[in-house]
């Protein structure tokens, strides 16, 4: 096997958030290269250009781990007397981050302590809006979570779309929605959106 | 509904100011007047690279070489024509090759073909009606039984035969909606004949063009039909998609031209073509009328012209790659 296709099994970290905001967009993504980049995205990235030289920390190391199933970069590693703890920057501009982000933190602490064989229960999620950072406890919960959408994102394929989401607010702010175009089907073919929150709403 | 938040209405770039560069400056698209004298602005217009996806340019007009690269990068599609409008080829970014995509479109057979074929002649039979109805036209139950008859047909050439024939009849009474001075005649191909032939040709060209950018905005290939015959450099597809358009856009665009004087016999030459003013003022006309917007047919929201041509392009990659189980054409009803 070569390496290529092998890392091709693994999942990267952002394909759970992607996932966990609606499997139906990380298609897309994933099988017909269909999503817009929000511009929220491009501010992002170049946030953490700006930020990633700030001495003391570990930035952008890049992880993987085969029995998790799980590669990806972790943005910044903050190390306090041998105890090491990843950090999540994000925009953020609600205030407030979403159970997605707390996934994405779960899932760096999970390949951080596959690497350094030590337990890592606690992540950071900064937020710039607010200049805050919080701490996730890293429960039993948050790594069934991560396993359960590392699971499922592996046995996608690209002959069984995922349905719309049941959360219509999520669309509102979708980048792929033109592409998408939930309301559109459930008016056209409404038996397509049947089970989801476009159901109501043709 | 609402309509969600458009990207297309600015996506498609018309240069045909001759002499100028197209280059890039601070992650923007520059339009540039080489030959600009010292007090003016050389800069024509700029962009935001992420909103453009084609850029049609007529005659001489160059590209820088980082401009082409970005272009690349960012799928930006280059339509090259002369100057007075035939086409001449296209600059195709490389991402435009979804594999997925592609080759569910190559596996479609037959009756899958013949089944999205039909949904677009019936539609274009439609929207016939609908177009001579606007106009006060009556009488067009004939159109009316070739559009079922377009739904039952069992093969291709049934159905290209129940289209031509609604196309003749479509023309001698579409004829009567012209002010005096102007007819149709007989619908004639390439030479147009007349002058309002140029004009029809003329736009379905651009028509075409439309159709060709959406389709490979989302990664069809134009050349490969559901009805019309794949022949060597003819984008198929994008001829397919565009029969929908036909009547309602592009001879409802033509008729308006005519009818409210923007174009008189004066302005064409002795081959029928437009002089080369007139042609300007034909592309931005053109460009604005597919920046008009309407209330979608099924939809009900208001859209683009430009936008509800790019919205029946994913519709039928919906239908290709079986999201959806048919295809959904573009009908008005009235
Ligand atoms: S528009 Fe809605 S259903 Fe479609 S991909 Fe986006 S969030 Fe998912």
């Amino acid at each position: 096997m070569t390496k290529a296709s092998f890392r091709d099994e693994l999942v990267h970290v952002s394909a759970l958030q992607e996932y966990v905001y609606c499997p139906r967009r990380y298609y897309y993504q994933r099988y017909q290269d269909q999503i817009g980049t929000t511009y929220e995205l491009v501010d992002g990235r170049s946030k953490h250009a700006a930020q990633s030289r700030r001495g003391g920390w570990t930035t952008e190391r890049y992880f993987r781990s085969d029995s998790l199933g799980l590669h990806g970069k972790i943005d910044l590693i903050e190390s306090d007397r041998g105890t090491l703890t990843p950090i999540e920057r994000k925009r953020a501009e609600s205030g407030d981050y979403y159970p997605s982000d707390e996934v994405q933190i779960a899932a760096y602490c999970m390949l951080l302590e596959d690497a350094i064989d030590e337990a890592v229960n606690v992540g950071y999620i900064y937020l710039y809006s607010t200049d805050e950072r919080h701490a996730i406890h890293i429960t039993g919960k948050h790594r069934s979570a991560v396993q359960t959408i590392i699971d499922r994102i592996r046995s996608m394929s690209i002959n069984s779309i995922p349905s719309f989401t049941n959360n219509t607010n999520k669309c509102n702010g979708c980048s792929a929605r033109e592409y998408c175009m939930p309301a559109e089907t459930a008016q056209l073919e409404p038996e397509r959106a049947r089970g989801t929150g476009w159901e109501d709403h043709p | 509904m609402k309509a969600t938040e458009g990207m297309f209405d600015e996506s498609v770039v018309y240069v045909t100011k001759q002499g100028t560069q197209v280059r890039t400056d601070e992650g923007r698209i520059v339009v540039w007047d080489v030959d600009a004298a010292d007090d003016e602005d050389p800069e024509l217009a700029t962009y935001p690279k992420e909103k453009l996806d084609t850029i049609n340019v007529f005659g001489g007009v160059n590209f820088t070489t980082p401009f082409v690269a970005e272009a690349n990068e960012h799928g930006i599609v280059l339509n090259y024509f002369t100057q007075n409008g035939k086409y001449r080829g296209s600059f195709v970014p490389e991402k435009n090759t979804i594999a997925e995509i592609r080759r569910a479109q190559y596996a479609l057979d037959y009756t899958e073909e013949l089944a999205i074929a039909k949904e677009m002649i019936a539609a274009k039979i439609r929207n016939q009606r609908t177009l001579l109805s606007r106009k006060g036209v009556h009488g067009t139950d004939v159109l009316k039984d070739l559009g079922k008859r377009a739904r039952n047909v069992s093969n291709k050439d049934d159905l290209r035969g129940a289209e031509g024939e609604a196309a003749e009849r479509y023309f001698d009474r579409l004829d009567e909606t012209l002010v005096s001075g102007w007819t149709f005649e007989k619908r004639t191909k390439r030479p147009p004949e007349d002058h309002i032939n140029s004009l029809l040709s003329l736009t379905y060209t651009f028509m075409k063009n439309e159709s060709m950018s959406a389709l490979r905005q989302y990664n069809l290939d134009p050349f490969l039909g559901v009805l019309h015959a794949d022949r060597h450099g003819r984008p198929s597809l994008a001829l397919d998609l565009e029969e929908e358009f036909r009547p309602i856009f592009c001879d409802a665009f033509v008729t308006r031209l005519i009818n409210r004087g923007v174009f008189t016999h004066d302005d064409f030459s002795k081959d029928n073509h437009l002089s080369d003013d007139a042609f300007k003022t034909y592309l931005s006309k053109f460009d604005g009328f597919m920046q008009e917007t309407l209330t979608h047919p099924h939809f009900e929201y208001e859209v683009s012209r430009r936008k509800a041509v790019r919205q029946q392009a994913i519709l039928l990659r919906k239908a290709i790659t079986g999201e959806l189980t048919e295809y959904h054409a573009l009908s008005f009803d009235r």
